[in-house]
């Protein structure tokens, strides 16, 4: 049902995901800790172009009718979760940053002290 | 024993380059019997130099935090060095050291954990203008709905904690604009909040931190921060003895 076509550039599409992913995790642009969904979804848009009544048949289990439809609301439910747990890295990394400038403002502090009394 | 009691002062500075110098000079005036600490909030003007030059004990934090990092970093600092007794005052010259004391004794006579500078209580001194205290009055009104509490000024940012509350709050101290929400977390952790009547005083210098514009935002980030905080601790039926940590050795 899928136009050979098609299929034949979803797979580039798909192949070249994973070459991009895969350079940046090699570049070390990317932590493979924060980089696994993304290795996932690739892995989930791989299965579906090899087998794409799977996904007619998912669709077709939710009651939604279309199913260019469904890709996209299954492709943006994916994004909000990712942007979601993008959100909870960040607040993450908010909390321990902050930790660590009072932290250094601590020990800036007692340095300086120390300094002084060098100094004396 | 009350004068074992170590007390830090904590003062909180962001661009308070106007006030800051005077502030503490008044402090170690009028109180030179307890320490202080200037915690200079990443300041793009001239704090931290003022600081400096003029010898005073400062942390400096090398990012902007927004009022809640910094007074954190006092409490943290408060824990590291062992005070008893932790007091956030704000730099701009609203708060009158001469109320410390007032402020220190339900503390000292073990009748409060968490001690709030109140300007309603007896509404002397400078007032706020009147949207600004309906604000107040209606987090208020929320606290009291969401904890039973009865708290007047819930926006003070005049406070004095014991060594139990330093430690909670070195631990977790809500950000952006904590007070209120400080509020609930005390009362939560089964803290004894007490208000006791201050006056305080219109900005000397410099600017306050929240403008007209951003008062809507105010309102509604702090009614959700109040409202999650409040969610966060579930039903607490606890007592003051279940607590994990005793109040001190005396």
């Amino acid at each position: 049902m899928i136009p050979a076509t098609l299929r034949l550039t979803l797979i580039i599409a798909v192949v070249c995901y994973f070459i991009v992913i895969l350079y940046f995790l090699k570049q070390k642009a990317l932590n493979l800790k924060y980089t696994l969904l993304w290795l996932v979804a690739g892995l989930v848009m791989g299965i579906l172009v090899a087998v794409p009544e799977l996904l007619v048949s998912i669709i077709h289990i939710f009651g939604i009718q279309d199913n260019m439809n469904g890709l996209f609301i299954f492709a943006i439910g994916f994004m909000i979760m990712i942007l979601l747990s993008l959100t909870s890295i960040a607040s993450r990394q908010n909390r321990k940053i902050r930790t660590l400038t009072q932290e250094l403002a601590i020990l800036d502090k007692r340095v300086r002290e120390l300094e002084k009394k060098d100094i004396e | 024993m009350e004068q074992k009691q170590r007390v830090l002062v904590i003062i909180p500075a962001y661009n308070e380059a106007e006030n800051i110098v005077r502030v503490v000079r008044h402090m170690m005036e009028q109180a030179p019997q307890y320490d202080y600490l200037v915690v200079n909030d990443g300041s793009t003007d001239d704090t931290l130099d003022l600081c400096r030059r003029e010898n005073f004990h400062y942390l400096d934090l090398s990012i902007n935090m927004g009022i809640g990092g910094a007074v954190q970093a006092g409490y943290v600092y408060a824990r590291k060095y062992g005070y008893d007794i932790a007091v956030q005052m704000d730099g701009d010259g609203q708060h009158d050291i001469a109320y410390l004391d007032r402020m220190l004794a339900p503390i000292l006579r073990g009748e409060a954990d968490v001690v709030i500078g109140s300007r309603f209580l007896e509404k002397e001194g400078f007032q706020s203008s009147a949207s600004r205290r309906m604000g107040i009055n209606i987090l208020s009104a929320l606290i009291w709905l969401t904890t039973g509490k009865h708290i007047m000024d819930v926006t003070s940012g005049y406070r004095a904690v014991n060594k139990m509350f330093i430690r909670i709050y070195s631990e977790d101290y809500p950000m952006d604009y904590p007070e209120p929400e400080a509020i609930v977390a005390a009362i939560m952790h089964l803290g004894r909040v007490k208000e006791v009547p201050v006056q305080m005083r219109a900005r000397e210098g410099g600017i306050s931190s929240i403008t007209f514009r951003k008062s809507i935002y105010y309102m509604i980030k702090v009614t959700l921060a109040i409202l999650i905080c409040r969610m966060g601790y579930g039903i607490r039926r606890g007592r003051r003895e279940d607590l994990q940590e005793p109040r001190g050795e005396e």
